[in-house]
């Protein structure tokens, strides 16, 4: 476990601003108690303080997770978000997609979000900007990147992608092992 | 009695010891050599050749004999000696002139003070033996120290103080540092420094060692090969204060922003920055026609034919 080195940070912070913007200050500058993000074993936590302190004692082989996995970084460096982060992905989220009901099971089992099945959209999202799904009741799904601006999806066909699939709560079923 | 007959008689038998050339021949004494400057005669020379050649040379080694005998000599038990001057015929080298040694540190020096170099004796007069021992070497001077069995003490020396190792750690640090020296006027001398040589010896060492099909895992391993070591990361501290750690990511989500290549709003300020959505504003104002339409209605003039497809757009 350690702090995060400044390409690692700007990787992180980068991906993380292409769904929550300018939020991403509230996750690092946050009221309640100093939070941090921290790399062990490729992985990006992020943690709480107390929490993380606590952590510094166990040894390295025996630690398999500490407070929230945000994703993992690839061998070549490039950093990849996890479904785990999607509780602080929707909560800051500035671009949204509702799917319909007969669209969030396709959608939970790892496939693209179609024309047919978008409920609704948060107005003026521009292209390949990182959205967050809902479901129509409002429960996060998980996220994604659009294909379309809201603009140009009034044109296509129904069977269009338009929420290109990057993380949805399935996973949790589904990539149970490696998923932490 | 007249001796004349038998003097004539012997003359005859025995040619002179004075040799009578137009040209003096040259001898040097040193190499023992003779040349005979003299344009050979023509005439001689094609009657006979070899009585000419002979007689050439019969003169040439009595002169030189001649002047051998001339020489002073030294008496030994196999007869005496001439003792023979330095040679005076210039021989050309095989070799080339050996370049003049580039000068060290403290030559440079040297003469830049005027320094005169001063030869020192590599023996020096030892006042207790009463005899003349090396400055350095076998039984040197420079050993005395610590060979001598009484050394006076400081009197501020610690408990586990060892005299004969102390002057002998300086004696070697003298040689180290000596060596040390040397070594950097070598090294100026070549133009290169050793170290830097060294270095880039072991780099392209290191360099051909991984440069094979398994990157030199699976490598038979040379004796006294050292293990190749990469740069060390360093990373933060874990136990650093999370409020300068916070500082620093704020730091870096404030620089994040200038050079995201968001998609901005053609109208200037990016969509997230101004306070009003302009292209949001732009679209409700101009009932979905665009900008463009929009600034022809607020001039008065018609959208040209070229500009038709905006229209097309808003009615989507």
């Amino acid at each position: 476990m350690r702090p995060l080195t400044e390409e690692e940070s700007t990787a992180v912070f980068q991906k993380l601003a292409n769904y929550i913007g300018k939020n991403v200050v509230h996750l690092v500058d946050r009221p309640d108690e100093q939070y941090c993000f921290r790399l062990h074993r490729d992985r990006v936590f992020y943690v709480s303080e107390s929490a993380m302190r606590l952590a510094t004692s166990v040894a390295r082989p025996n630690l398999v997770s500490l407070g929230t996995c945000f994703g993992k970084f690839s061998k070549s460096g490039k950093f990849k978000l996890h479904i785990t982060a999607l509780d602080y992905i929707a909560q800051y989220a500035k671009y949204k997609v509702w799917v319909k009901p007969n669209g969030e099971m396709p959608f939970l089992y790892g496939n693209h979000v179609l024309k047919a099945h978008l409920g609704r959209i948060t107005e003026d999202t521009p292209e390949h900007q990182g959205v967050v799904v809902y479901s129509m009741s409002d429960v996060p799904l998980g996220f994604g990147v659009t294909a379309r601006s809201t603009i140009d999806t009034r044109k296509l066909d129904p069977t269009a992608i338009l929420v290109f699939h990057q993380a949805d709560v399935g996973e949790y079923l589904r990539d149970e092992e490696t998923l932490f | 009695m007249d001796v004349s007959a038998i003097v004539s008689a012997q003359q005859s038998k025995y040619k002179s010891t004075v040799v009578e050339k137009d040209i003096p021949l040259e001898i040097d004494v040193g190499l023992l050599t003779v040349t005979d400057p003299n344009p050979p005669d023509e005439d001689a020379y094609k009657a006979n050749l070899e009585e000419y050649l002979t007689s050439t040379a019969r003169d040439g080694v009595q002169s030189l004999v001649a002047a051998l005998f001339a020489l002073p000599t030294k008496s030994s038990p196999d007869g005496p000696l001439a003792l023979l001057p330095k040679p005076t015929t210039a021989l050309p080298r095989s070799k080339p002139l050996p370049k003049p040694k580039p000068p060290t540190k403290w030559e440079k020096f040297a003469a830049a003070k005027g320094i005169q170099h001063k030869v020192r004796d590599r023996k020096v007069f030892d006042e207790e033996k009463q005899e003349w021992v090396n400055r350095w070497g076998k039984d040197g001077k420079n050993r005395e120290l610590e060979e001598q069995w009484l050394t006076e003490v400081p009197a501020n020396a610690p408990a586990d103080f060892d005299p004969a190792k102390e002057s002998r750690d300086k004696r070697k640090e003298r040689v180290a540092k000596n060596d040390k020296q040397r070594d950097q006027n070598l090294a100026r001398a070549q133009g290169t420094s050793l170290s830097e040589k060294k270095k880039e010896i072991e780099r392209a060492s290191a360099m051909a060692r991984v440069s094979t099909a398994s990157m030199g895992k699976f490598d038979k391993k040379l004796e006294g090969e050292s293990k190749i070591r990469g740069q060390k990361r360093k990373f933060d501290s874990n136990e650093m204060s999370t409020k300068t750690e916070n500082q620093r990511a704020l730091s870096i989500i404030a620089k994040l922003d200038g050079s995201k290549k968001r998609r901005t709003d053609r109208d200037g300020a990016p969509a997230e920055e101004s306070v009003v959505n302009v292209r949001k504003a732009i679209r409700h104002a101009s009932k979905g026609k665009g900008g463009v339409a929009l600034g022809h209605k607020v001039g008065g003039g018609k959208p040209s034919g070229a500009r038709a497809s905006f229209g097309k757009k808003g009615k989507r």
